[in-house]
């Protein structure tokens, strides 16, 4: 067993979420709330030492006064506490915004649509490899009926219900390997926590 | 009949209990199953031993926080390992917050390792010189387009608020031409927005470490070669061990071979829960 | 003028952006570092706005003494213990407030820490692996009781969990090696397939939304008001 303070402090908390498998109850109240307290105290941290202190005190210090601009447009968002002035949080959000939709627009078309088109297409040297080649010819058959499937604007009559059905098929294959691999992360989650209970608290597990 | 339906109703905390059961017991009396490594774990472990470490460096982003810890920290772990063991630089940079502390500690723990084993300088990890701990970006899209000319730039200091430019290792990997892969370790869609926005637009090699949950997703980009390589889950995590352990006989805990035994225990429970629930269903139903 | 200019910063910044992916120009790159600079710094403002939310509902519960108000005292009191911990202490613990203190244990004297770090690893670090690891039993629960093969699709979806749930696990590969082949095989080829055609629905609708915003179209950032 463990004399360590911090990994009794730690193990408490631990049984104290836990005890939401009995039911709702003050010491998993008190933990919920912890932890959110505790985060957004971490991220204030983070954010005066790693982001203000070297981003823009450090290069004022150093003569390079640019970074008011920067600044003054990022603490705009404080306006959104003051109701008067609340409009003003619209310039830094319209700026991130702008920024991320631009960059994203080329980047997510090439990367999700592009490339993955070139990766489905059946190429005559991909038949080379009967195996590889049967496997090509299934996620191509897969990619378009599973697009078939998705497309809601007409009702699936005539060619686009057989198509659509094999869609479901391999959605449905799909899923079922998604729940597998879910089952196996949320059992790796409750394992991590057993074995710092068992292991570093109590020493049963050696 | 009368089983099956209160079968059917059991109270949900036994359910429970059988749950903590199937992981406590293999946990406490485990027992050793040859892992096997997927083709997806075995093509990043190549990935990474290809890297030569006197001209690149890889970059390790600590893309979780501890939500996923337990299935994420043994890769981190892992790949250090493999990364110190072959003398590899490595950067180490966090996209949430909260993902920092993990990257500190497992590189912390790591270097512990090394150096406990080290006899001389030449022999030990060194800050600076081994690897650099990055820190946070605050806006990441920003950070990961900068770095594609200047990483001095993108992490003007770096978590201990040393200079990252003055760094003995930062003055020659300057950018992504010096970075020989990047390894996203994440809890959400984080390696697709590596590959997204750094694999498409600076054609540098993007792997990932993933949670189970996610794994499934990235297999498009895994068959395309956008994605090189994947550990998935705790057992991508295993085999990953294996493989380090079993090339450069590292030492240090080996966290998720050891959790392999209750998570096989484990599967077999919940699929036995799913068959009782089933042959449950239809014994009623069809009474009914 | 208070919609329009950020309606038009959206839009101009927004086509900088995409235009400079296809400029290796000079001036366009320099201009692009310059932007990402800044937006770093005005990024790193935006933590400002989820701080501020939360600090502002916690102190609403506790004046209108709403269900449960006594917790958020809780919450205030440690962002408050943290933040002045970690900025006093700093990130390693060597700032200028003390964050350690010596004791003496029959096993002989040694230094607790009660550093940032020392907080996240033992506070925080169990507690938000803590939550999600309760999943583990929701999930089993709710496999017992919802998992049921009423259609051949419904039992399409079980087998294929069935095959992956063993064939990840090396108990799979003990039980046959045929089992861990199997299962990558519904990995590379029906779940790659699938995930794929959703792929493209998502990377469309990321594309079509991010054009919505800029053009204009999608206003609801802009919040109420003038």
């Amino acid at each position: 067993m463990s004399f360590d303070p911090w990994i009794w402090i730690g193990a408490l908390l631990t049984l104290a979420i836990f005890s939401f498998l009995y039911r709702e109850n003050p010491f998993y109240r008190f933990a919920e709330h912890l932890f959110v307290g505790v985060a957004n105290g971490y991220a204030i941290t983070v954010m005066w030492h790693l982001v203000l202190t070297t981003r823009v005190i450090t290069p004022l210090r150093g003569g390079n006064f640019i970074v008011i601009i920067p600044t003054l447009i990022g603490m705009l968002y404080f306006c959104r506490f003051m109701p008067r002035f609340a409009w003003l949080v619209r310039f830094p959000i319209a700026i991130a915004l702008g920024f991320s939709a631009g960059v994203s627009i080329p980047a997510v078309l090439q990367a999700s649509f592009i490339k993955q088109i070139q990766g489905t297409i059946v190429y005559p040297h991909t038949l080379v490899n009967w195996q590889q080649g049967l496997w090509a010819v299934i996620i191509l058959i897969g990619v378009i009926s599973t697009i078939f499937y998705f497309y809601f604007s007409r009702e699936h009559t005539g060619i686009l219900k057989p198509v659509s059905y094999i869609g479901i098929i391999f959605i449905m294959i799909g899923f079922g390997a998604s729940f597998g691999y879910t089952v196996m992360a949320r059992l790796s989650l409750l394992i991590g926590r057993f074995y710092f209970l068992f292991k570093d608290w109590l020493g049963i597990i050696k | 009949m009368k089983i099956w339906s209160s079968l059917l109703k059991i109270d949900r905390r036994i359910i429970y209990l059988a749950v903590a059961i199937s992981v406590l017991v293999p946990l406490i009396f485990p027992f050793s199953i040859p892992t096997n490594v997927m083709p997806p774990t075995q093509v990043l472990f190549n990935a990474v031993d290809n890297i030569d470490p006197d001209n690149q460096a890889m970059l390790i982003s600590v893309d979780y926080d501890p939500q996923t810890m337990p299935e994420l920290q043994p890769m981190l772990k892992a790949l250090l390992r493999h990364a110190f063991a072959r003398r590899l630089p490595v950067l180490v940079m966090s996209w949430p917050v909260q993902g920092l502390g993990l990257g500190k500690k497992g590189l912390d723990e790591v270097t512990a390792e090394f150096n406990r084993l080290a006899q001389t300088a030449e022999d030990s990890i060194i800050y600076g010189r081994d690897y650099v701990f990055l820190g946070w970006p605050p806006y990441w899209l920003a950070a990961v387009l900068r770095m594609g000319s200047d990483i001095g730039q993108a992490f003007p200091a770096d978590y201990y608020k040393n200079r990252t430019s003055a760094l003995e290792l930062m003055k020659r990997i300057k950018n992504y031409n010096d970075i020989g892969l990047i390894i996203s370790i994440a809890g959400s869609a984080a390696p697709q927005s590596w590959i997204t926005y750094v694999n498409t637009r600076f054609g540098v090699r993007v792997g990932a470490g993933s949670t189970a949950v996610s794994a499934p997703d990235f297999y498009p980009f895994l068959n395309t070669g956008q994605m090189t390589g994947m550990m998935a889950g705790l057992k991508g995590a295993s085999e990953y061990e294996h493989l380090v352990h079993t090339r450069y006989k590292t030492t240090g805990e080996m966290a998720a071979i050891r959790g392999m035994s209750s998570q096989s225990i484990a599967h077999l429970a919940i699929l036995v829960l799913v068959v009782i629930g089933n042959i449950g269903y239809f014994v009623t139903r069809r009474k009914q | 003028m208070k919609r329009k200019i950020p309606l038009i910063i959206v839009l101009v910044l927004g086509i900088t952006m995409m235009i400079q992916f296809f400029i290796p120009h000079k001036f366009s790159k320099d201009i692009y570092m310059n932007i990402l600079d800044w937006i770093a710094i005005i990024g790193a403002f935006a933590f400002i706005l989820g701080l501020g939310s939360i600090i502002r509902h916690h102190i609403d519960k506790i004046r209108r003494k709403k269900e449960h108000w006594p917790y958020s005292w809780v919450t205030l009191i440690a962002i408050v213990m943290t933040a002045i911990i970690g900025l006093g202490g700093g990130m390693e613990g060597k700032g200028p407030l003390p964050v350690s203190f010596p004791i003496v244990t029959s096993a002989g004297a040694r230094v607790i820490s009660y550093s940032i770090q020392t907080i996240y690893e033992n506070i925080m670090a169990p507690l938000g692996a803590t939550m999600f690891a309760l999943l583990a039993f929701f999930m089993a629960s709710a496999a017992y009781r919802a998992f049921r093969a009423r259609t051949m699709e419904a039992t399409l979806l079980l087998v294929a969990a069935f095959i992956v749930m063993v064939g990840v696990v090396p108990l799979g590969h003990f039980i046959s090696p045929r089992l861990p082949y199997l299962a990558q095989c519904i990995m590379d080829v029906p779940n790659t397939a699938s995930k794929r055609g959703i792929l493209f629905g998502v990377g469309l609708g990321v594309a079509a939304t991010s054009l919505k915003i800029m053009l204009g179209i999608e206003r609801n950032w802009l919040g109420g008001g003038k």
